[in-house]
């Protein structure tokens, strides 16, 4: 499908005074209207020493501000029925908002006061650590999740993407009220952010509210820090768990471009053709023709900095081995044989159509032009992208396939009878 | 493909204006199926759900299993239509299908460039109508449904949940787990698939609903060419007459489970299927008033205030034959019993304390916009109507943000008296082992 199903455009793109860029786009099909404010801080900024910083920081900002409690937010948010979150990511963090369009205003007036004037209590901050904690505890429930953790700290080392983005129980356990505060400074400012309104509502009344409750933030005189982030080099490794489970996991991947490489769309494209939908490589092979699995796919995740390229199986403990060499052969086989000209078209029809299909909503369509443009892409990549996948050729298909898929990751859990020998 | 639950209630419509024209058609062919149709000039694509009155609580007790692993063989194709043709034919395109199977009904549904319909909807027709289900199929197909069932044993709350099932609803098939045993599935044949296939994939127990960027007109013309010839109707064995699902006990029970990292505390009410939406309508306020957001008792006093659970939340589905109201609580193991009594000393005030005005409004508010909120894409709205078409009437799908804003805090005292008991009341603690 090479539809668009974005809506008929009326829209505004502008900067404020302060830096802070400003896109609204009308949307009149339903009433309502969602926003979201794209900072461009997240794990990338964090150390070993800090990682889960602004994941705790975001998780905070709704929790108490210069002039209400954390119950006088809910309060205002939930007596309207909107939605007022907050949440951070690889490289980027978020505030969201979605409302009726009649509460919009108000709502989104509340969403700058918690951006700007979180007041992050200690008794909330005490909170949030144990709410964290658990949630990470939460995922050591998962096989899934354990496999995949050991995958990617194997992978990444000490880099910020090695860790998950709730940090690690040591270092939400060690995390202070005035680094909260001093990261706040820091990153939280109008020059690097971008706020986006889509929806039920005029594009210039959003910008006039935007330029209302924001325009008169000044950024600091002092650049936001830089990342610094130690490198990380490709190496061939494998972890094995056992975990007396029913259910054995293999996760094979490789470390994989970044968004910004010449190779990202024809890896995307690659993994659509192995790990998307019912017709994928990987589904029909391992699922469909063995009947080795119920849940097997692959994903190459959009990152700015250093990304991995991962496919994965669940499958019987007695059928694990033969599991990790169909994902083994399935990868290689990419490399080897070329992808016919209609592989290659169906994957680019796949990918295209389910893309077109990711921007219905008011708030995915929010989402992924402000991301693009948080990632320093601009909107305008949201056409880049398409044209680069529709671009790609069999040879350079194979080619990044060969470029990325060098230094195998593996990880396998499962009960250690089916696992040990795969040491 | 995968088993789903239940919808709930407040997954769905508008922001709750009452009694809005139903804006959809829906036209009965001679056949007996339904067609539920709505245009939606704005979008390009279209999205195909059918419904099918086959679900797990058709199933014999021998056959559990039966209804969600035929919604798997279903892709095996037809006579014209080899193994995996339908899913390429759509997903080469651009589009995407998917099924799944709850106990009150299967459900397929795909979306598609409008363009692309009279292309893709033959191929639906034709593997809903014609199932072939080829005997060496049956044969693969069955160890990926057993490794989704061994999916399922590795997870601490689907466990939970098809305990508490088991406990509070009896012998009705809604204590089983749709996605059945493997020592039952073993046991089943081709053929035993075939019959329960034809018996139940019938035009008078089907809705198709199409909606997008596609007119009345052209979907009658289309619906009326493809789903033609129903298969040859039989009758499998079933269940049976089922009385409606009634907890008259209290049953309690604790299960320790390896690796777990929290307790949990789960607590089930039964109450009205979907006969009685309005009365299901004044649970679903009072499960937003005690556990849905941070400003509901539940939440504020048991997670925000003293700190016992990590993570408190209600859910309330409705089903055919009854409504499941659940409490779920994270928590320390060690905060199990005094948890569990302060939520039953909440539920208890319900029905002797009137809730308070800004409760109530809040409560109305959150479910309307929620049902407004998941009515933006055409999906959303296919899903909406299939859903209460095959449990009830489509228009009925409209009815909700009416009975959520006709409450008051009155009414809804006696609904907690007579439907949340404590002496009525699943309550299941899972530890670690």
């Amino acid at each position: 499908m090479t539809v668009s199903t974005a809506p008929k455009q009326n829209s505004i793109t502008t900067h404020l005074g302060n830096g802070l860029k400003v896109i609204a786009i009308e949307n009149p099909v339903a009433d309502i209207v969602s926003a979201r404010v794209f900072l461009p801080v997240g794990q990338i900024h964090e150390n070993p020493h800090n990682v889960g910083i602004f994941s705790l920081l975001t998780s905070l900002l709704t929790r108490g501000t210069a002039h209400r409690s954390s119950l006088d937010i809910a309060e205002a948010v939930e007596y309207v029925g909107a939605s007022l979150g907050a949440d951070s990511a690889s490289d980027y963090s978020l505030v969201s908002v979605k409302t009726v369009s009649a509460d919009f205003e108000n709502i989104f007036t509340l969403a700058t006061e918690i951006l700007r004037e979180p007041s992050f209590p200690e008794n909330e901050i005490e909170l949030e650590r144990k709410l964290t904690i658990q949630g990470l505890r939460s995922m050591q429930e998962q096989p899934f999740s354990v496999a995949y953790k050991y995958f990617r700290e194997g992978m990444y080392g000490h880099h910020p993407y090695g860790f998950s983005s709730m940090g690690t129980e040591e270092t939400v356990m060690a995390m202070q009220r005035d680094e909260l505060l001093e990261a706040h400074r820091q990153h939280f400012r109008p020059d690097n952010m971008v706020v986006i309104i889509v929806g039920r509502i005029d594009p210039e009344r959003a910008i006039d509210l935007v330029e209302r409750l924001l325009g008169d933030w000044a950024a600091p005189e002092y650049p936001a820090p830089a990342p610094r982030l130690p490198a990380v080099d490709s190496h061939a490794y494998r972890i094995v768990t056992p975990q007396e489970t029913n259910q054995a996991f293999v996760i094979l991947g490789y470390l994989a471009v970044s968004v910004t490489h010449a190779d990202f769309a024809a890896l995307k494209l690659l993994s659509t053709h192995l790990g998307n939908g019912l017709s994928s490589r990987l589904f029909v092979e391992l699922r469909e023709k063995q009947g080795l699995a119920y849940d097997v796919s692959a994903f190459y995740p959009t990152r700015l900095g250093p990304s991995q390229f991962v496919s994965y199986i669940g499958t019987a403990p007695e059928n694990t081995s033969v599991a990790l060499d169909g994902l083994q052969s399935e990868l290689r086989r990419l490399c080897e044989v070329p992808l016919t000209a209609h592989e290659l078209q169906v994957a680019k029809n796949k990918m295209l159509g389910q893309y077109a299909l990711g921007k219905q909503t008011n708030g995915q369509i929010a989402q992924l032009l402000g991301w693009y443009e948080i990632l320093g892409l601009g909107t305008e990549f949201d056409h880049i992208f398409q044209a680069n996948v529709a671009a790609v050729t069999i040879e350079a298909a194979q080619e990044a396939a060969q470029r990325c898929f060098v230094d195998s990751y593996i990880s396998i859990l499962g009960p250690a009878t089916a696992v040990e020998a795969l040491r | 493909m995968s088993s789903v639950s239940d919808v709930s209630a407040s997954n769905s419509s508008d922001g709750g204006r009452f009694k809005r024209p139903f804006p959809a058609n829906v036209v009965r062919l001679d056949s007996g199926l339904t067609v539920i149709h709505q245009e939606i000039a704005t979008t390009p694509v279209v999205v195909v759900d059918v419904w099918i009155k086959a679900g797990a609580r058709y199933e014999p007790e021998t056959w559990t299993g039966m209804a969600h692993f035929l919604e798997h063989m279903v892709f095996k194709g037809t006579e014209q239509i080899l193994p995996g043709m339908f899913d390429a034919a759509i997903e080469s395109r651009g589009g995407l299908t998917n099924a799944a199977t709850s106990h009150d009904y299967a459900h397929f549904y795909m979306t598609v460039a409008a363009d692309d319909l009279a292309h893709a909807l033959p191929y639906l027709a034709d593997l809903l109508l014609h199932a072939a289900i080829p005997a060496d199929e049956f044969v693969r197909e069955r160890h990926v449904v057993i490794e989704e069932i061994h999916q399922s044993w590795d997870d601490p709350d689907w466990i939970g949940f098809q305990t508490l099932s088991e406990m509070v609803y009896g012998d009705h098939p809604y204590s089983r787990s749709v996605l059945g045993a493997p020592e039952i599935l073993q046991e089943r044949s081709p053929e035993e698939m075939r019959q329960f296939h034809r018996t139940h994939y019938q035009p008078d127990n089907m809705q198709v609903v199409i909606t997008g960027g596609v007119s009345l007109d052209r979907v009658l013309e289309l619906v009326q060419t493809t789903f033609r010839t129903f298969p040859h109707r039989e009758s499998c064995p079933t269940m049976g007459s089922i009385a409606h699902p009634r907890l008259l006990t209290n049953p309690q029970h604790t299960l320790a489970l390896p690796r777990l990292e929290h307790g949990r505390l789960v607590m089930a009410w039964l109450g009205p299927g979907i006969d009685d939406l309005k009365t299901a309508c004044g649970l679903d306020i009072l499960a937003t008033v005690l556990a849905e957001g941070r400003m509901s008792r539940l939440v504020r006093e048991l997670r925000e205030d003293r700190q016992w659970v990590d993570e408190i939340a209600s859910s309330f589905s409705v089903q055919q034959d009854c409504s499941l109201f659940v409490l779920s609580s994270w928590l320390a193991p060690d905060h199990i019993k005094e948890v569990g009594q302060v939520i039953c000393d909440r539920i208890a005030s319900l029905a002797t304390i009137p809730i308070t005005t800004p409760e109530l409004e809040r409560a109305q508010r959150v479910l309307c916009n929620d049902y407004a909120f998941s009515m933006e894409t055409p999906g959303q709205l296919a899903g909406l109507y299939g859903y209460y078409g095959t449990l009830a009437t489509p228009e009925l799908s409209l009815a909700y943000p009416g009975y959520i804003e006709s409450y008051t805090i009155e009414q809804l005292m006696p609904l907690a008296k007579q439907y949340l008991s404590p002496d009525h009341c699943g309550t299941l603690a899972l530890t670690p082992a």
